[in-house]
């Protein structure tokens, strides 16, 4: 450890001012280096707001045969979603409702997220219900929604495990949705932080 | 030579929408924000997010700022503060078992003191000159002696201890109350 003596010169110094100056040195060796600033932060921000994505966001499709029956897939999804979503007797009240289905349309799990109107502050409740996704062996393992950008996972939303047919969870995040954002829920292994398979998308 | 702008006339300046006062608050604070953020977080990714965080609800809540209630500096740790912490709450790791002993690790008030302390130590080692910044940092945290660090820049060893001793006393007198 730095040591105030082996540093500062105090000839001269009177005891209060060297006083001063020890509170100094330990007030830099508690505080420890400032952090050098990542490349990504080394120029302001644009301070102008981000802007809310409208809803339902739903992603690009090819066009053709592949988008007829892709959109055929996702309105499929949608009434469904739509159903599910609003068949439940709640107190929720969600100002938008986006429904999650299988990547590439396979299999028959899908899931509603409801979210409501967000509080003073900014934190948005939100209301999953997940249809059809497998009940996971391992204890330990779970399900996870995620905010996405750019079709990535980047914000975790919340975590949950499944039981019976339809699950319904809530969560409550404050983040603000940009535009391109998104939702997935992947499949978490045991003990594994990082976003896993995704088994659901926007 | 223009007289510098305090951190609360920045603040009500940003307020108005002046970006050259939000950019100027960005670079007199993007270092302690990120080394809070860094401190609370334990991850560069995260910390780097909640600075941009931090930066955006400054601009948006900039008005909320009333000068009479205090300086700009604790007004500005508190939005930074809160921004890490809606950070920290989004982190959903799976539930660990309560551990039987006590952590080691300091608890709640202890922290937000050391959080506050490095905070103002690392906002007034960004007004010293280059040269005594520098100083500091290779004397505090590269682990080179004074004759080490006077043979690294290329000075004379008395130099290198004036400089340090001259750029205490200026923390000195930019941590005030700290210290008092």
């Amino acid at each position: 450890m730095t040591r105030f003596d082996d540093i500062v010169d105090t000839d001269g110094l009177d005891p209060a001012e060297e006083l001063r100056l020890r509170k100094v040195h330990d007030l830099l060796l508690e505080a420890g280096p400032p952090p050098e600033l990542p490349p990504a932060l080394r120029e302001p921000p644009s301070p102008h707001p981000a802007q809310v994505i409208p809803f339902p966001k739903l992603p690009p499709r090819r066009f053709g045969s592949v988008a007829v029956v892709a959109a055929a897939a996702v309105l499929a999804a949608f009434a469904a979603g739509y159903f599910l979503g609003h068949s439940k007797k709640t107190t929720f009240t969600a100002e938008r409702v986006v429904v999650l289905h299988r990547p590439n349309a396979a299999g028959s799990a899908l899931a509603t997220l409801r979210i409501a109107k967000a509080d003073a502050v900014g934190n948005w409740p939100m209301q999953l219900v997940v249809r059809g996704l497998p009940q996971q062996r391992a204890r330990t393992a779970f399900y996870e929604l995620w905010l996405t950008h750019g079709g990535r996972p980047v914000e975790p939303c919340g975590t949950f495990r499944v039981h019976g047919n339809d699950t319904t969870v809530s969560f409550t995040v404050p983040y603000e949705f940009h535009r391109g954002d998104g939702w997935v829920v992947t499949s978490q292994p045991s003990g594994d932080t990082t976003p896993g398979a995704v088994v659901l998308t926007t | 030579m223009l007289p510098v702008a305090s951190d609360g006339e920045l603040i009500q300046r940003t307020a108005g929408g002046d970006r050259s006062a939000f950019e100027d608050l960005y670079r007199r604070y993007a270092r302690s924000v990120f080394g809070l953020a860094l401190r609370r977080l334990g991850d560069r990714g995260r910390a780097e997010d909640a600075v941009q965080e931090t930066f955006a609800s400054i601009w948006r809540s900039a008005a909320s700022y009333r000068p009479e209630r205090g300086a700009g500096a604790p007004w500005l740790y508190a939005v930074a503060r809160n921004a890490i912490v809606d950070r920290a709450r989004t982190r959903t790791d799976t539930p660990a078992d309560v551990p039987d002993e006590p952590s080691p690790d300091v608890g709640p008030a202890e922290r937000a003191e050391l959080s506050w302390v490095s905070w103002r130590v690392h906002r007034a080692l960004e007004e010293l000159p280059e040269r005594e910044r520098e100083v500091i940092a290779l004397a505090y945290w590269s682990g080179l002696s004074q004759s080490e660090v006077a043979e690294f820049l290329g000075i004379p060893l008395g130099t290198v201890k004036t400089r340090t001793r001259t750029a205490l006393q200026r923390l000195a007198e930019l941590l005030g109350d700290e210290i008092e």
